[in-house]
């Protein structure tokens, strides 16, 4: 074989941690510049959400004074965190259907025959998922604040809750990944859009779980969302407090390092059955 | 002296019950342009992909660049190119941005990177639209910078899945060119076709496969001599196909022609023609149409599949034999290549 024109394979090429990190940063970016340049797939994520919360506020604006609902100057600053965790969860979504249609066209096999770092495929996209939704709710928080979206934690609070969000993304995004993984198909991730939705509408997202009575309240209890989106509220809610910080770190956090677990594992699964 | 840069042993795969690769052997030397020739779902495929790393054999071993498939899959990566049909090229990054990802996946040096991808996008022709997005590109740009992509590490053996299918023959003439003269530069390529003009032209020896097996192997001259007699092809009137037989096979072994022709290999050479009509005619057998072809890698190939693999339809279906891996759906929301 001749060996001159191996030269930049064989000295320059590294192998590193140092690398692997360039190549999630790489792909990051990669995911990140598709959902911006592809304004129509990411937009309903965001504008569906305060959609949801305007006519949330003027629909339940009046049940704020009911039993067991917290003390609030507006619904929308119950709402907020019923907002994030909406468009995050959409946005996760088309995150994890881009990582389904890179196996369907092909993208995939691209990033496979080149001496990747199979971690940095997953963590590429999440990472490209986790930005967009510091971004989503740095916007959502923004948008309501002047409409009486009260958050009583200030500033840090919002760093807080942009972290929580992001963490929430990520929890969600390596779930929705390890579906993409396993089927390789995009359908069967969007096909998980109305599960998402009916697990927000049993959740606490629009209704404090303190109004919930019976079944509803069983469900609502055991739902994790109701535990992402209470987090975020209690920031919103209680101010920027070590226990509502922790609440709405923590528990996305607990859950996406599960999430990562399984999504990790239907990547080598699948790098196995090939 | 170094082994060969490809070297298959009894390569195997199974999709559940299906056979798409039954036992192949192979070994390309160092410096060679070979072609794997068939027809859709024959195979060519699977067998790249499992040479490429990409799918795993069922049984049997192979050795690229000196490296275990499975054992050095790493190693294998990092030493070869790869351009595949069914693997998109974004269309949503611009040419420039594609190279620098694929620069960072090799782990080229941030340094040389953007040389290096300034080179390759000279080389095929594309600096004028490194920073457009791929989506505005044509069918021939999107294949370049596929090709240059694949040689951003500067690889010494390099697989072409079907590099030029749904390409206009301009855009064919250019990628074979360049093909040619990575190959003179030292690169051992590998390619899959369904063209035989293709393998004809650009491959120092072939391989056709059929039904997942090689069935023939060899310099395309030798292969074409190996079929020896030129091939007689007559149109008759259906009714009288069978008295033409008849006739045809007195004068050397029948071949399969086109839809509704009738081939034989000329035994005495193509100086038998005046006599072969004459018989035809004393049969009552009315000729509508007549040709003598010297031996092509089609009748190579028909010779040892027993059908045509261009312009015909005795093709055994796609499907039959190779499946599609289930990933592979021919549609996306983002668009393929």
């Amino acid at each position: 074989m001749t060996s001159t024109t191996a030269v930049l394979s064989q000295t320059q090429v590294t192998r590193s941690p140092a690398t692997a990190v360039r190549q999630t940063v790489a792909l990051a970016k990669r995911s990140t510049l598709e959902l911006f340049r592809q304004p129509a797939t990411v937009l309903p994520s965001m504008i569906f959400p305060l959609f949801f919360a305007f006519l949330g506020n003027s629909s339940f604006g009046g049940t704020t004074s009911l039993p067991g609902f917290p003390k609030v100057s507006s619904y929308l600053q119950f709402q907020l965190a019923g907002t994030i965790t909406q468009g995050v969860l959409f946005g996760s979504v088309t995150g994890a259907a881009a990582l389904a249609t890179d196996i369907e066209n092909g993208f995939f096999d691209r990033l496979l025959a080149a001496p990747t770092s199979r971690t940095s495929i997953l963590f590429g996209r999440l990472a490209g998922s986790v930005l967009f939704g510091a971004l989503e709710t740095a916007v959502f928080i923004f948008v309501l604040l002047p409409f009486g979206a009260d958050v009583s934690a200030g500033i840090r609070g919002i760093v807080a809750m942009i972290v929580s969000g992001a963490l929430i993304s990520l929890a969600v995004g390596a779930l929705m990944s390890s579906v993409a993984l396993k089927t390789g198909s995009s359908e069967a991730v969007q096909g998980t859009f109305p599960l998402l939705f009916i697990l927000l509408f049993f959740s606490s997202a629009f209704f404090p779980r303190e109004t919930m009575s019976g079944v509803y309240k069983t469900i609502a209890g055991l739902n994790p969302i109701s535990h992402l989106v209470e987090g975020l509220r209690a920031l919103s809610l209680e101010g920027f407090t070590a226990s509502a910080t922790a609440r709405a770190i923590l528990v996305p956090l607990a859950i996406a390092i599960v999430a990562l677990l399984i999504a990790n594992r239907q990547l080598r699964s699948r790098l196995k059955s090939h | 002296m170094t082994s060969s840069p490809i070297i298959a042993e009894n390569l195997v795969r199974h999709f559940g019950d299906v056979q798409a690769v039954k036992g192949i052997n192979l070994e390309i030397k160092a410096g060679e342009i070979f072609g794997f020739l068939g027809p859709n779902g024959a195979g060519k495929s699977t067998a790249v992909r499992m040479l490429t790393t990409l799918l795993r054999p069922t049984s049997g071993t192979a050795r690229v660049a000196g490296y275990d498939v499975v054992k050095d899959a790493d190693m294998v990566r990092r030493s070869i190119g790869v351009a595949l049909q069914d693997a998109a090229i974004d269309p949503l990054m611009t040419g420039a941005e594609l190279l620098a990802l694929q620069a960072v996946l090799y782990g080229i040096p941030q340094s040389l990177m953007k040389k290096r991808s300034d080179e390759l996008l000279e080389r095929v022709g594309l600096t004028a639209a490194a920073s457009r997005r791929v989506s505005t590109y044509s069918g021939g740009m999107r294949r370049r910078l596929d090709l240059a992509l694949s040689l951003i590490h500067q690889p010494t053996v390099l697989f072409l899945d079907e590099p030029t299918t749904g390409l206009d023959p301009m855009s064919r003439l250019t990628l074979w060119e360049e093909v040619r003269r990575l190959n003179k530069e030292g690169t051992t390529v590998m390619l899959t076709t369904q063209y035989l003009e293709e393998a004809d032209q650009l491959a120092d020896r072939i391989a056709i496969i059929d039904h997942g097996k090689i069935v023939r192997e060899g310099r395309p001259v030798d292969l074409k001599a190996g079929v020896g007699a030129p091939t007689l092809i007559i149109k008759t009137h259906a009714d009288q196909e069978e008295r033409a037989k008849a006739v045809l096979e007195t004068f050397g072994d029948l071949r399969p022609g086109a839809e509704g022709a009738l081939g034989v290999g000329l035994r005495g050479g193509a100086a038998q023609v005046t006599e072969v009509v004459r018989k035809l005619d004393e049969s009552g057998v009315h000729v509508q149409h007549l040709e003598i072809n010297e031996p092509s890698l089609d009748d190579v190939f028909a010779e040892a599949t027993g059908y045509r693999l261009e312009g015909s339809d005795n093709a055994p279906p796609a499907g039959d034999n190779g499946v599609e891996e289930p990933d592979k759906k021919k549609k996306s929301r983002r668009g393929r290549k």
